[in-house]
């Protein structure tokens, strides 16, 4: 009786928790979202009515408020950090590509002994804690003397990128006929062609996966980036929990909410690209 | 012949790009940290490159107070930030439980919805949740505005800056990380086997603790391993929301190599860092390992 009663209550009960899990996950960020519009420059939390005037001084706009309480003092700063990020990412994001695809073509499509080993080495950065990767990198590039700046950044980034690429590339190959290739090279392709108009367009979507994925976890390091950043190469996570250390301000919600927006709109594309694949 | 060796040059220019980049920017960095976690630190921040074991004394007991002074507190954050990490490890698998079994329930375009809505957060960025939840929990934020509106307090709850403040932004930034592998084990259980342990009599507990558990077993442990290590080694969570109040020892390896600059000792930190995650996991393994049922 008790059993029944309980198995009665378990899915209104299951879903209700469900819904308070996606609660947990949303509103918060919902929060920042909602009170970036919100005009009060005193107190965060307690609204006042709507503005879009914290968006408007970022970007160098003058706003009444801006005389009460302006914080992101440089709109430069913030855009200089914006562009060495997208620049990070782009130049991190080609390589760990190519490196991360070329090893995921060799470990599916060869038997050798080392594989193992491999294997190793591309699971490791994954779980690596990245301060102690940050650290490692910051005292060899400090050693080497090579300057701290966009390319020690990229480097560094690349170190567990590629395992990321290496990953979604290796899915996409498993799912493959190796057949395919075999057909080609008996029509009398060779290996190079082979690859080129047969095994590159297939793994292609695994390949743009890989790509995005990377960009992204490039866009949003913040770890690795703070030990091995110089002073004229701030990335943007980093220049942003500098401004949260000094204090909190209003158009910190307005910066939040628009890197909110553009990840989503990334990641998005991400998954289009995944499901359009699978059909 | 001829064949066999050009598949190996092959495989040589397919695997020699990331074998090299690897090799010097990945392995060879972490081998000059271990190195350097034995050397003198020098008296403006470099190093003197003689053998000293007394960045290891300090921590661990044996510095004689001649070279450096063995002090209890560092073993103390170690053991704290373990704490700490295994506490978020635990929440969050509590957490993301009942909710694996809710999204597996669902028809597939829910489920597809739900994933999608649950990995999404990984994709934005990790400073701004955490700044989200500054806005909520500090003394002029969401939740004491709440509770004073509700008139449950009078004064604002000390939330921000404790332990508490550190595991709830943990959880946070960490759900994706349990959720997925746990869900992929969920997903696979085979309702009739829930249906058999029910039709032959055991009692909901039972069946959760004899066919329900083993099965997702798993997405337990990995779920558990991708949690526990970053939450053990994150600086970032403990210095937005614990301040100066909670220290992890992330927070003591920054201090080392950015404002102390006594860069042998941090390599150490961090060293001792990596072995103890090492021991805890392989004991978690164990554990875990043995208390799975025979089948």
């Amino acid at each position: 009786m008790t059993t029944a009663f309980l198995r009665k209550l378990f899915n209104p009960l299951l879903s209700g928790y469900g819904a308070l899990f996606m609660l947990f996950l949303y509103a918060p960020v919902i929060l920042v979202v909602v009170y970036s519009f919100n005009s009060n420059p005193v107190n965060l939390m307690i609204w006042d009515h709507f503005t879009f005037d914290w968006y408007i001084n970022l970007f160098g706009g003058d706003t009444p408020l801006k005389d009460d309480i302006s914080y992101v003092d440089s709109t430069d700063q913030l855009l200089a950090a914006l562009g060495t990020s997208l620049t990070v990412a782009a130049l991190a994001t080609i390589t760990a590509t190519v490196l991360g695809t070329s090893t995921a073509v060799a470990m599916a499509r060869y038997r050798f002994r080392m594989q193992g080993f491999y294997r190793l080495l591309l699971f490791v950065p994954m779980v690596m804690p990245d301060i102690v990767l940050g650290i490692a990198l910051l005292i060899f590039f400090v050693g080497a003397g090579i300057h701290l700046g966009v390319i020690s950044i990229v480097i560094g980034h690349c170190t567990f990128l590629t395992s990321y690429v290496f990953i979604v590339v290796s899915a996409r190959l498993a799912g493959m006929n190796p057949l395919i290739e075999s057909a080609s090279a008996d029509l009398g392709a060779n290996e190079w062609q082979t690859f080129r108009r047969v095994t590159l367009p297939l793994i292609l979507p695994g390949v743009i996966g890989g790509a995005l994925l990377s960009f992204i976890i490039s866009m949003d390091d913040l770890v690795i980036t703070y030990f091995i950043s110089g002073v004229d190469s701030t990335t943007l996570p980093v220049f942003i929990m500098g401004l949260i250390r000094r204090g909190i301000k209003p158009e910190i919600n307005a910066i939040a909410t628009l890197m909110l927006v553009f990840s989503i709109v990334i990641a998005s594309a991400g998954i289009y690209f995944k499901s359009r694949n699978a059909d | 012949m001829k064949s066999f060796s050009r598949q190996q040059k092959q495989l040589v220019l397919l695997l020699a790009p990331a074998t090299l980049f690897l090799g010097i920017f990945f392995i060879g960095p972490l081998l000059i940290m271990a190195v350097y976690s034995f050397l003198e630190p020098g008296l403006y921040g470099g190093v003197e490159w003689n053998f000293y074991h007394w960045n290891y004394g300090r921590v661990l007991g044996w510095a004689d107070g001649f070279y450096e002074e063995f002090d209890l507190v560092y073993l103390e954050i170690l053991a704290r930030s373990a704490g700490l990490a295994l506490a978020t490890t635990l929440l969050t698998l509590l957490v993301c439980y009942p909710a694996a079994f809710w999204i597996s329930r669902m028809s597939t375009r829910g489920k597809a919805l739900c994933l999608f809505l649950i990995t999404l957060p990984f994709f934005s960025s990790m400073i701004i949740r955490l700044y989200a939840w500054i806005l909520i929990l500090r003394d002029s934020g969401f939740a004491n505005q709440i509770l004073d509106a509700l008139g449950l307090i009078s004064e604002p709850l000390g939330l921000m800056y404790s332990s508490t403040a550190v595991v709830i932004g943990m959880i946070y930034i960490f759900v994706p990380f349990m959720f997925l592998p746990l869900y992929s084990s969920v997903e696979k259980i085979d309702g009739k086997l829930i249906q058999a342990s029910q039709d032959l009599g055991a009692a909901p507990l039972t069946t959760f603790r004899k066919v329900i558990l083993p099965l997702t077993l798993p997405g337990v442990i990995a779920g558990s391993v991708l949690v526990f290590i970053p939450s053990l080694g994150n600086f970032v969570v403990p210095s937005m929301l614990g301040g100066a109040k909670v220290v992890m020892i992330g927070n003591l390896v920054e201090q080392q190599f950015l404002y102390a600059r006594n860069w042998p000792f941090g390599a150490t930190l961090s060293m001792l860092m990596i072995v103890s995650m090492l021991v805890i996991v392989s004991f978690y393994l164990f554990k875990v390992m043995k208390n799975q049922p025979q089948s």
